[in-house]
Formats: structure tokens, sequence, C-alpha cells
């Protein structure tokens, strides 16, 4: 007995267009997640976040929402509009902490010279670090590594959504990636170890 | 191959898995890793990254939009559904009209072309009692005809018949040169806008059963 694949996200796009409100919430409940965690990270504000899920799928149901299933995913265009909306928001308020390299390519070199290993970045406090490592980078490389590294779309789904070439998408993760492997670098050294902190009392 | 080959041959993807190798750029890559000290420390470091990216993704997998914005999506929605039936209702019934009243207006303007012999009509008849509102005897006249009556009244489309023992009112008033095309009479285009005299017979319920204009 084989099972029925499950339906493509433009079908159940079809089906909601014609009023099944069951075909709405199984796309809302199989997207919302992804497009909730983008604005989360790129906003750093859950409730920020949660107007922008809610924007995201509102946008789908209005009548010229624009989606064009031969110019990419449904994914994709839902994508598309969070950062739309994000970026709009980052424009009034101006919270978006600017961390613009002016010779990023210097920072890769330094990286290329240092061998040292990366303590392990699975563990709580590695994705911890990681986790502030992330929220610091400057938006294109954020947003980047957002996309692909932790929501995995694909370079194809990416450069639609950043409105740039597949080319760009590789070059902004290869370098969000070194400005990350930096930034954790520069925290290890200057996080003392527990080995070189002496009590000053002892309360035993 | 050299360092630079190595990093444009993305080895992260031939490495993958402990050392696994894949195709010939794979078997390169390896080889250069190998021989290579810097580059491959570097590629341990980009591998504990991307390591410590899939975890942190696993672990935030369950991050969601709280259930109020389902919730509110869903009211949106159903609102809209009841919008766009509400639409398709009227949409069967918008052209049928439209046709029926430009059949009527054009089966009009065929009757006054086709009787020339009509005597026609006061420039200008009597106001209809001392005050504006007064009270008559129904007319004699069907309202569903699409001629005029003895009285030169018009029915309205629509109107209900009067019953002969029925007490109306009849009130005259200024209405848009327009309402003549409702009834079937011709207008020029550029009169359209202006104001024109009209006695208007209201039924004792208050609705308008049929007009007469004044001044045509």
């Amino acid at each position: 007995m084989s099972l029925a694949p499950p339906e493509t996200d433009d079908d159940l796009y079809d089906r909601l267009r014609s009023g099944d409100e069951t075909a709405f919430l199984t796309l809302y409940r199989r997207r919302q997640g992804a497009i909730y965690r983008f604005a989360v990270h790129m906003s750093g504000s859950a409730s920020q976040a949660e107007d922008v899920t809610q924007e995201v799928f509102l946008a789908l149901l209005r009548d010229e929402c624009g989606y064009d299933p031969s110019r990419g995913t449904l994914s994709g265009y839902l994508f598309g509009i969070a950062r739309k909306l994000l970026l709009r928001h980052l424009e009034r308020t101006r919270s978006d902490v600017p961390l613009e390299t002016d010779n990023e390519e210097s920072v890769i070199a330094e990286l290329a010279v240092d061998d040292s290993p990366l303590e392990d970045l699975t563990h709580r406090e590695g994705i911890e670090s990681l986790r502030r490592a992330i929220r610091t980078l400057p938006r294109r490389y954020r947003e980047v590594v957002v996309l692909c590294d932790l929501e995995e779309v694909d370079y194809a789904d990416a450069a639609g959504v950043l409105g740039c070439p597949i080319g760009t998408v590789r070059s902004r993760l290869h370098r969000a990636r070194a400005l990350l492997l930096d930034k954790l670098n520069q925290e290890r050294h200057s996080k003392p170890s527990v080995s070189t902190l002496k009590p000053l009392r002892c309360v035993v | 191959m050299n360092c630079q080959e190595f990093w444009e041959s993305n080895p992260e993807m031939h490495m993958e898995g402990g050392g696994a190798q894949h195709g010939a750029g794979g078997t390169d890559s390896a080889q250069h890793a190998a021989e290579c000290q810097s580059c491959a420390a570097q590629l341990r470091r980009h591998q504990a990254l991307k390591g410590g990216l899939r975890t942190m993704a696993a672990q935030l997998r369950h991050l969601e939009a709280p259930a109020r914005v389902e919730a509110g999506l869903l009211a949106a929605y159903r609102t809209q559904k009841r919008v766009m039936t509400g639409r398709a209702r009227r949409h069967w019934w918008v052209p049928v009209f439209s046709w029926a009243a430009t059949a009527a207006a054009l089966i009009a303007v065929a009757v006054l072309l086709l009787n020339p012999s009509q005597p026609p009509s006061p420039a200008r008849r009597p106001v209809p009692g001392s005050v504006e509102l007064a009270s008559a005897g129904a007319p004699d006249f069907d309202a569903n005809a699409s001629a005029e009556t003895d009285d030169d009244f018009i029915p309205l489309p629509n109107a209900e018949n009067l019953d002969p023992d029925e007490e109306v009112n009849v009130v005259r008033m200024e209405v848009p040169r327009s309402t003549m095309m409702a009834v079937g009479l011709p207008v020029s285009a550029d009169r359209v806008s202006e104001l024109v005299e009209a006695d208007v017979m209201v039924g004792a319920d208050g609705v308008a059963r049929a007009i007469r204009f004044v001044d045509e």
C-alpha cells in the first residue's frame, strides 16, 4: 500500500484561492515556522516576528498577491515578503546594528592563517556563541546564513528571495561563514578560561 | 591543486562526513588537505561551524508563531471568503439587470420614434393642489405597463401595483434629468446633470410608484 504524496504548496495555494479553508491551514502550518524563525533572526524580536508572519500570510490572501509560480516557489515568495517587511521596519527604526567591514577579504585572509581549532559548536555554550555571532552579522550576511544554513533554503530560492544571482548568494555565504568564524574566534580569545580565574574567598 | 583551487572546488562539499570523498574533485581536495596544514585546519573550522549551524537549526526547529497568529489569520480568511462569496452572488444579477435596463430604454425610444402623432406634453403642468403634498385617488394605471398613463404618469421600474382605492400622494420635486433615462425617456448627454421638475406619485406605504415630468 503506497501513501499518496503530500500536496505541493502550489496545489494548496490553488485550493485556498478557491475558498478551501483546510488548504489554507495546511499551507500555513507547513510554512509559518520558517517564516517566523527568519523574522526572529532578522529582527531579534518575537513580537515583530509575529507581526511579520501575520502580514506575510495576509498578503497571500489578497486578490492581487502577486505570486507567480513560474517565477519561483511559494516558499521563496513568502520569504521575499517577510524580508521586504523586515527591511521596511529596519528602515523605520534603524535598529539594525551595522557591522559593514570595508575590507572583508582581509578578514578571510586573517582566518586563513589562524589555525587554532574551534571549540565544539554543537554544545550548548557553543550554540549560544554562534547565536550571538549571527545576531551581530551585517544584515546581508545574516539573511543568507539564516536562509541557507538554518532554514536550508536552496541557493536558487535564496537568490530569488534576495533578488540577486546565485553566485552572489554563494559568495555572501562564504563571507558570512568567514565572519562568523572570526567572531567566534575573537570571543574565544577574549573569554578567560576557568583555570585562569582566581577565587577571592572560599565560602564553603 | 593549489590553495586557491582547493577553496574554489568547494572542499566542504567533497570532504563532508569525516573525509568522505566524491569524484575526482574530492580526491584532489583530500590530497591537498593532507599536504597543506593551513587549508586542512581552516577546513576543519568550516566543518565545525557547519556542524554548529546544523545543531542550532535542529534546536530551533520547534520555534513557531504563536497560536493567536493562526487564529487571526483564519478569521481574516473566513471574512474574505464571505466577501468573495457575496461578490459571486452579486455577479449573476448585475449583468442581467444591466441588459434589462438597456432593453427597456431601447424599447421606450423605439416607441417614441415610431409614434410621432402623439400630442406633445404641455410645457408646464400645474402644481398638484395648493401645497406640494396633495392627496389623490389612485389613478387608473397598471404599474407594470411601460407606456404612460392618461395622467402622463410613468410607472417606475419594479414599482408595485397600486390598489384602485389606495390613497396616494403626489409630490413635486426637482430630480436629476438622468431620472428620465431610468423610465426610458431620451436625454441628451450634455444635459444629464441638470435638474428637472417632476411630480412623483407616492403610495400609502411611502414608496414612489410613478413619475411625471413637468418640464421635459
